[in-house]
C-alpha cells in the first residue's frame, strides 16, 4: 500500500515537474537571450502542462520574451488566447496587466484604453493600480484626448501622492494650429499658410515661384503672347498655388504633431516620476 | 525487504528523471508539439521546433510527417516556393500524401510554375469521384492560366457542377474561360499611330481614357504655344526652338507611352483573371482538403 502511494505521488511529481522544468529551462534561456527557444520552452509548458500556475508562468515568460524582441502586438494576440476561464482571476488579472502594457507599447492605445477600461468590470475586487492609471494616461495623451488625460492624470496624483499641489501639466496644452485656417490663408494669400505653419523660408519660396508665374503670365499678356500668358504663366502660378495650399495643410500637421510629441515627452518624464 | 529498499529509489529516479529532463524527447512528442504551435500561428516556434529533429534517425512515415508539417507552415507563411518543395516530398504512403500533392501543385502553380504544377497535377492522386472532380478542376484552372482554352474545354467536361465544394467554383471558371476568350487584343502599333494623330487617342484606344486626356493637354499646351512662338518670334527664334523642343519630346513620347500602355492593360488585365482563377482554385483546397 505504501509502496503504491509512493509511485502515484512520484508520477504525479514527474508529471507536475515537466511545466516547471520548461519554465526554468525557458527563464535560463531567457537570461542568455535567446528568446526563440525560450519562447519555444514556454510554449512547451503550456503545451504539457493544464496546472494555473505553470501555464500562468509560461504565458508570462512567453510574452516578456516577445516584449523583449520589440514584437508587442503579437504578444497582445498571444496573451488574448492565453486568457482561458480556468485560471484563477488574480493570475488572469496580472495576465491582463501585462496585455495592457504590450497594447501600449504597440502603439494601440484605443485598444490600451479599452483593456484597461475593461479591467474594472472583470476584477471589481481589485483595487486600481497607479501604473494601469499611468498607461491610461499616457495613452489619453497620445491620443490627444487632453481633457479626459486631466482626469486620469488627476486620479493617478491622487491614488500615488497625498499631495494636492502639485502643478497640473494640462494647464498648459500644446498650442496645436488649425489645418483649414492654413489651406484658407494659402489660398488667398500665397505663402502666408507656410507662415501660420511656422516656416518663412517655404513661405518666401511659395511667394517667389508664384509670383514669377504671375509675372510671366502678365508680361506675356502685355506683349500678347496669349497663348504663352495662358500656357505657362497662369499654369506655372496655378499649379504652385494649388501646391502651396496642400502644402500649408502638411506642414501645419507636422507642426501640431511635433508640438504633441514634445508635450507627450514631458509628461511621460512626469508620469513615471509620479510612479516611481 | 532489503532489495525493495534498494531498487525503490533506483525506480523513482527512472521515473521522475526523463520527465524533468527530457533530454530525448520522441518523434511523435515533438511533432504533436510542432503541430500544436502551427494551429495556434505560432509559426517561429513550430519551425524552430522542427529544424532541430534530427532527421538522420527517422523513419519513412516520420519523414514524411516532418516534411509535410515544414511545408504547410511554408505554406501559411506564403513562402510558397519551399511549400511547393517541401509538400511535393511527401511519400505515396504517407497518410498526409493527397493533401501534399493538390496543395504541392497549387503552390506551384501560383509560384507561376505553371509547366512544373501541369507535370504535378496529371498524377494527383483521385482515390474517389470528389478528387477525381477536384484533379480535373484544378487542371482545367491550370489550363485557364496557360490560356490553353482547348484544354480547358476537354477538362470542363469533367465538371459535374452538383457537388457543394465545387459547383460555385465551376461555374465561375466557366465564366472566367468565356471573359478570356471576349478579350479584344489591342494593336500597340494601332495605339501608336492613334496618338501619333490626336495625342492621348491612343491611351483611350487603350483602354486608359483618364490618361489619354491627361496626355492630351500638355501636348496641345506645348503645341500652341511652339505655333505662338513660330507666328511671332520666326522659326530662329528662341522661344519657338525651344517649345518646338519640347513638343517634340513629348509628342513623341506620347507616341511611345500609348503602344506600352497597350501592353500594360493587357497585363492588368490578365492579372486580374489570374487572380480570380488562383482565388477559385484555392476555395476548393481548403474545403475539401484542409481538414
Amino acid at each position: 500500500m505504501t509502496t503504491r502511494f509512493c509511485l502515484i505521488c512520484t508520477f504525479l511529481c514527474g508529471i507536475c515537474s515537466i511545466g516547471k522544468g520548461q519554465i526554468i529551462a525557458g527563464d535560463s534561456l531567457v537570461a542568455s537571450g535567446q528568446y526563440v527557444a525560450a519562447r519555444v520552452e514556454y510554449e512547451r509548458a503550456l503545451f504539457g502542462s493544464t496546472e494555473p500556475d505553470a501555464v500562468f508562468a509560461a504565458s508570462v515568460g512567453k510574452a516578456r520574451c516577445l516584449k523583449q524582441q520589440g514584437l508587442y502586438a503579437p504578444a497582445v494576440t498571444f496573451l488574448n488566447g492565453q486568457l482561458q476561464s480556468n485560471l484563477p482571476d488574480s493570475l488572469l488579472y496580472q495576465l491582463r496587466y501585462e496585455q495592457v502594457l504590450c497594447a501600449y507599447l504597440a502603439g494601440q492605445f484605443e485598444n490600451t484604453l479599452s483593456l484597461v477600461e475593461r479591467l474594472p468590470y472583470l476584477h471589481p475586487d481589485v483595487p486600481p493600480v497607479p501604473m494601469l492609471l499611468a498607461v491610461r494616461v499616457l495613452a489619453l495623451n497620445e491620443l490627444q484626448r487632453w481633457p479626459a488625460a486631466d482626469t486620469a492624470y488627476h486620479e493617478l496624483a491622487a491614488l500615488v501622492t497625498a499631495n494636492t499641489l502639485l502643478p497640473n501639466p494640462y494647464r498648459e496644452l500644446p498650442r496645436l494650429k488649425s489645418e483649414k485656417k492654413a489651406q484658407w490663408l494659402s489660398t488667398f494669400i500665397p505663402g502666408a499658410g507656410q507662415l501660420y505653419a511656422g516656416r518663412p523660408g517655404e513661405a518666401a519660396l511659395s511667394i517667389l515661384i508664384q509670383s514669377a508665374g504671375l509675372y510671366f503670365g502678365i508680361a506675356s499678356y502685355i506683349n500678347s503672347y496669349y497663348l504663352s500668358a495662358w500656357g505657362i504663366g497662369a499654369g506655372l502660378f496655378g499649379s504652385f498655388h494649388a501646391g502651396g495650399v496642400r502644402r500649408a495643410e502638411v506642414l501645419v500637421r507636422q507642426r501640431n504633431q511635433q508640438r504633441a510629441n514634445a508635450f507627450n515627452a514631458q509628461l511621460r518624464q512626469q508620469v513615471v516620476e509620479l510612479i516611481k | 525487504m532489503t532489495p525493495f529498499r534498494f531498487w525503490l529509489p533506483v525506480l523513482l529516479l527512472c521515473l521522475v528523471q526523463p520527465a524533468y529532463c527530457q533530454t530525448s524527447p520522441s518523434f511523435g512528442s515533438e511533432w504533436s508539439f510542432a503541430r500544436y504551435l502551427a494551429d495556434k500561428d505560432a509559426v517561429d516556434e513550430a519551425g524552430f521546433v522542427l529544424r532541430h529533429i534530427d532527421q538522420k534517425r527517422l523513419t519513412t512515415p516520420q519523414r514524411d510527417s516532418l516534411v509535410y508539417l515544414r511545408g504547410w507552415l511554408a505554406y501559411g507563411a506564403k513562402s510558397l516556393d519551399s511549400a511547393s518543395q517541401y509538400l511535393l516530398r511527401v511519400s505515396e504512403t504517407s497518410s498526409f500524401y493527397v493533401k501534399s500533392q493538390y496543395f504541392g501543385a497549387y503552390c506551384l502553380a501560383f509560384d507561376h510554375h505553371r509547366d512544373s504544377a501541369r507535370a504535378v497535377m496529371q498524377y494527383l492522386p483521385a482515390p474517389d469521384s470528389t478528387l477525381s472532380e477536384l484533379k480535373a478542376f484544378q487542371q482545367a484552372g491550370l489550363a485557364l492560366l496557360q490560356r490553353q482554352y482547348t484544354r480547358y474545354d476537354s477538362l470542363r467536361q469533367q465538371f459535374n457542377y452538383t457537388s457543394y465544394a465545387l459547383s460555385a467554383e465551376e461555374t465561375r471558371l466557366d465564366a472566367y474561360r468565356r471573359g478570356l476568350s471576349a478579350e479584344k487584343r489591342r494593336s500597340p502599333v494601332l495605339a501608336g499611330m492613334l496618338s501619333a494623330v490626336v495625342p492621348g487617342l491612343g491611351k483611350i484606344y487603350a483602354g486608359k481614357p483618364k490618361q489619354g486626356i491627361a496626355a492630351f493637354l500638355p501636348v496641345l499646351t506645348l503645341g500652341l504655344l511652339t505655333w505662338e512662338g513660330y507666328r511671332k518670334d520666326g522659326p530662329t527664334s528662341l522661344r519657338f526652338l525651344g517649345f518646338g523642343s519640347l513638343f517634340t519630346v513629348f509628342y513623341a513620347g506620347n507616341i511611345w507611352g500609348s503602344a506600352v500602355s497597350v501592353k500594360v492593360r493587357r497585363d492588368e488585365f490578365n492579372r486580374g483573371y489570374d487572380n480570380k482563377i488562383l482565388f477559385d482554385m484555392h476555395i476548393p483546397l481548403r474545403n475539401l482538403l484542409n481538414r
